[in-house]
C-alpha cells in the first residue's frame, strides 16, 4: 500500500546551524508514529517541513504529490496540525475553537454549510464534547482543553494528524488518555498519526513505530522494543538509561 | 450560537443597516438650531452631517477591527497606530500651493486627496510596524509608544506647515487636524469616500472568516488552509484605505476604531464574522451620536461653540483606552 506521506533526504538549516541531516520517513494510513529525541534534536523543525512551513532540501510527497503541488486549502484538508500551545480568542467557547477547523471548507464571507455543522457536531459527540460547546475555552482544564484542539484538528477530517508534544501540560492519566485516543482514531478511522513527544514510555506504548531524532538526524527506527534501549538512547540522550519490563512486555526506560 | 449561514449573513447587515438608519433618525431631530424636525435646507444640511459621521464611524470602527486582528493586539486603533495622523497630513499636504504647483508641472495634478491620503495612511503605518518590531513580532505596549510618537512628529509637522501656509482654506485649521471633526466637503468628495469605504469594508467583510484564523499562531492558521502573510497585506491594505478615505473627510477622530470592535466584542463575542458588520454599526451610531451631542451642546448655548466631534470621542474613548491598557497589563 502507498503511505499517505513520503520523505526523502530531508535537510534544513537555520542560518549556519543544521537543524536536520538528510531524515527519511514514511507514514501510513492507520499508523501511529512517535517523533522522540531531546531537546534541539529537530522534531518540531522536521513537522514544519512536512507541512511546508519550512522550505527544506529533498523531497517531500502527501498522498502521492509533491508538496509544493499542493494548494493550501486542499493540504488542509488532508493535514491538520497541533503546534505545542495552540492559541485561542479570549472569550472563545468550545464551538467556536471547533468551528475554525472547517475554515478550510468555509465559502467566501467565511459562511458554513450544513455539513460544516454536522461534523462540528459529531466531532463534539465522539471526543464527549457535546455537553461543553458553549463553555468559554478558559473555563476548561488542561486535558479537557487539549480535546477541543484535537476536535478542532479532526473538523479539517484529515487523512493525517501531525502533533508537536501534545502531552505537554497533561498529568500521567490525562497523557494516557489522549495517547489511548489517538491509537483509537488511528484504527477506527483509519488516520495517520505523526507525534513529537518527550514521554518515552507512554509514546512507546501506544505507538506503532518510533524514530529516535539526535542532533538533527535520524539516529534509530523502529518498533518501542527496538528503539527504547538503552545503548540506543543513552547515545542520544547523553546520559545512562536502564531498561525494565512493564505490563505485556512493554518497555520502560529511565535514567540509570 | 448556530452555524454562520447565508441567511445569518443577511440577517445580520439588515439589523445593522436598521439599527443605523435609527440613531440617523434620532439625529435628524438633533441639530446647532434646535432639537426638532427640520425643514428644507437645514434637513439637507443634517442628514449630510448624519451620513458623514456614520460613514467615518463605520471606517474607523472596520478598520480597528480589521488591525486588532491581524495585528492580534486589543490596542491596535487607526488613531493610535499613526495611520489617521498619517493620512491626515498627506492630505493636508495635497492642499498646499506649493504641491498644487509641482504637481502641476509635473502632470500629477489629477491625482486624488484620497488618492494622497491613502500613501500617508500606508507610509504611516508600515514605519509604526517596522519601528514596533522585533523578530517579526509585535509588543502591544511598544506599538502604542511608537504609534504615540509618529503621531507626535505627524502633528509637529503639520504645525510647521501650517504655521509657514497660514491656515490654507479648506483644512478646518489646527484644531481639526489634531483632534478630528466633520468638514466640509461637496458631495463628490463625499461620494468618492462612501465607494471607498463600501469596497474595503465590503473586501473585509469577504475574508472576515480567515481574520477569525488569523488570530491563531502563523503555523496553525497556515495549517487550517490560509494563506496568513498574504491575508495581513491585503486587510492592512484595506484597513489603510478605508482609514484614509475617513480621515479625508473628518480628520483623524480618536478612539472609534478601538472602541467599537470591544462594544462588539461584548454583545457577539470574538466571531469576526460577526463582529465586522456590528462594529461597523456601533461605529457609525457612535459618531452620529458624538455629532448630535456636540450640536446639541451649540444649541443650549452653553459652551458658545460647537465642539470638534474628536473632542467627545477623546473624552469618551481615552478612559476606556487606559482601562483597556490597564487590563492588558495585568494578563502580561
Amino acid at each position: 500500500m502507498q503511505p499517505l506521506l513520503t520523505a526523502c533526504d530531508i535537510s534544513f538549516a537555520y542560518g549556519p546551524t543544521v537543524a536536520l541531516r538528510s531524515i527519511s520517513l514514511e507514514l501510513a494510513a492507520g499508523q501511529v508514529l512517535a517523533l522522540i529525541g531531546p531537546n534541539g534534536s529537530g522534531k518540531s523543525t522536521l513537522l514544519m517541513t512536512l507541512l511546508g512551513h519550512l522550505c527544506a532540501s529533498g523531497t517531500i510527497a502527501w498522498d502521492g504529490k509533491d508538496l509544493k503541488s499542493w494548494r493550501r486549502r486542499e493540504l488542509a484538508r488532508l493535514v491538520a496540525y497541533l503546534p505545542q500551545s495552540p492559541r485561542h480568542e479570549p472569550g472563545q467557547t468550545v464551538r467556536q475553537v471547533l468551528q475554525l477547523g472547517r475554515a478550510p471548507y468555509w465559502g467566501a464571507f467565511g459562511l458554513e454549510s450544513w455539513a460544516d455543522e454536522q461534523v462540528t457536531l459529531q466531532i463534539a459527540q465522539l471526543l464527549k464534547l457535546d455537553d461543553l460547546l458553549d463553555r468559554p475555552i478558559e473555563q476548561m482544564s488542561g486535558g479537557q482543553r487539549q480535546r477541543v484542539f484535537i476536535g478542532r484538528c479532526l473538523a479539517q477530517q484529515p487523512r493525517a494528524l501531525l502533533l508537536d508534544e501534545p502531552n505537554t501540560f497533561l498529568d500521567l492519566k490525562h497523557q494516557q488518555e489522549l495517547c489511548q485516543l489517538l491509537r483509537q482514531l488511528a484504527r477506527t478511522q483509519n488516520l495517520a498519526v505523526l507525534m513529537a513527544s518527550h514521554e518515552l514510555n507512554v509514546a512507546g506504548a501506544y505507538c506503532d513505530r518510533m524514530v529516535l531524532l539526535g542532533g538533527g538526524a535520524v539516529a534509530a527506527t523502529g518498533t518501542a522494543d527496538q528503539v527504547l534501549r538503552p545503548q540506543v538512547l543513552s547515545a542520544v540522550y547523553g546520559l545512562a538509561i536502564q531498561r525494565f519490563e512493564g505490563a505485556g512486555g512493554t518497555p520502560v526506560v529511565a535514567p540509570a | 450560537m448556530k452555524r454562520w449561514s447565508g441567511a445569518r449573513l443577511v440577517l445580520t447587515l439588515l439589523a445593522a443597516a436598521a439599527a443605523m438608519a435609527a440613531a440617523a433618525l434620532l439625529c435628524l431631530i438633533v441639530g446647532s438650531t434646535g432639537v426638532h424636525w427640520p425643514r428644507g435646507q437645514e434637513r439637507l444640511f443634517r442628514l449630510e452631517s448624519a451620513t458623514d459621521s456614520a460613514l467615518i464611524g463605520l471606517a474607523l470602527a472596520v478598520a480597528g477591527v480589521a488591525y486588532q486582528a491581524i495585528l492580534r493586539n486589543p490596542l491596535a486603533d487607526p488613531y493610535l497606530l499613526g495611520v489617521s495622523s498619517g493620512a491626515s497630513l498627506a492630505a493636508y499636504v495635497w492642499r498646499l500651493p506649493a504641491f498644487a504647483l509641482a504637481g502641476g508641472a509635473l502632470g500629477v495634478a489629477a491625482v486624488s486627496q484620497q488618492a494622497f491620503a491613502f500613501a500617508g495612511a500606508i507610509l504611516a503605518v508600515a514605519i509604526v510596524l517596522t519601528l514596533a518590531g522585533r523578530r517579526g513580532r509585535i509588543e502591544p505596549v511598544t506599538l502604542l509608544l511608537v504609534g504615540v510618537i509618529v503621531n507626535a512628529i505627524n502633528g509637529s509637522i503639520f504645525l510647521l506647515l501650517n504655521a509657514v501656509v497660514r491656515d490654507l482654506p479648506g483644512t478646518g485649521g489646527p484644531m481639526t487636524f489634531l483632534v478630528g471633526d466633520l468638514q466640509e466637503i461637496t458631495s463628490r468628495q463625499r461620494g468618492a469616500a462612501a465607494i471607498v469605504i463600501f469596497c474595503g469594508a465590503l473586501l473585509l467583510l469577504q475574508l472576515s472568516g480567515q481574520l477569525n484564523v488569523a488570530a491563531l499562531d502563523d503555523a496553525e492558521a497556515t495549517a487550517l488552509g490560509v494563506r496568513i502573510h498574504r491575508l495581513r497585506w491585503i486587510s492592512l491594505i484595506c484597513a489603510s484605505l478605508v482609514t484614509a478615505a475617513a480621515v479625508c473627510i473628518g480628520g483623524p477622530i480618536g478612539f472609534v476604531g478601538l472602541l467599537s470592535p470591544h462594544v462588539g466584542r461584548l454583545l457577539v463575542g470574538p466571531d469576526q464574522r460577526r463582529l465586522l458588520p456590528i462594529s461597523a454599526a456601533i461605529g457609525a451610531i457612535l459618531l452620529m451620536a458624538a455629532d448630535g451631542l456636540s450640536r446639541y451642546l451649540a444649541a443650549v448655548n452653553h459652551l458658545g461653540t460647537r465642539l470638534p466631534v474628536g473632542v467627545l470621542t477623546g473624552l469618551l474613548g481615552g478612559p476606556f483606552f487606559l482601562w483597556l491598557l490597564f487590563q492588558s497589563r495585568r494578563r502580561m
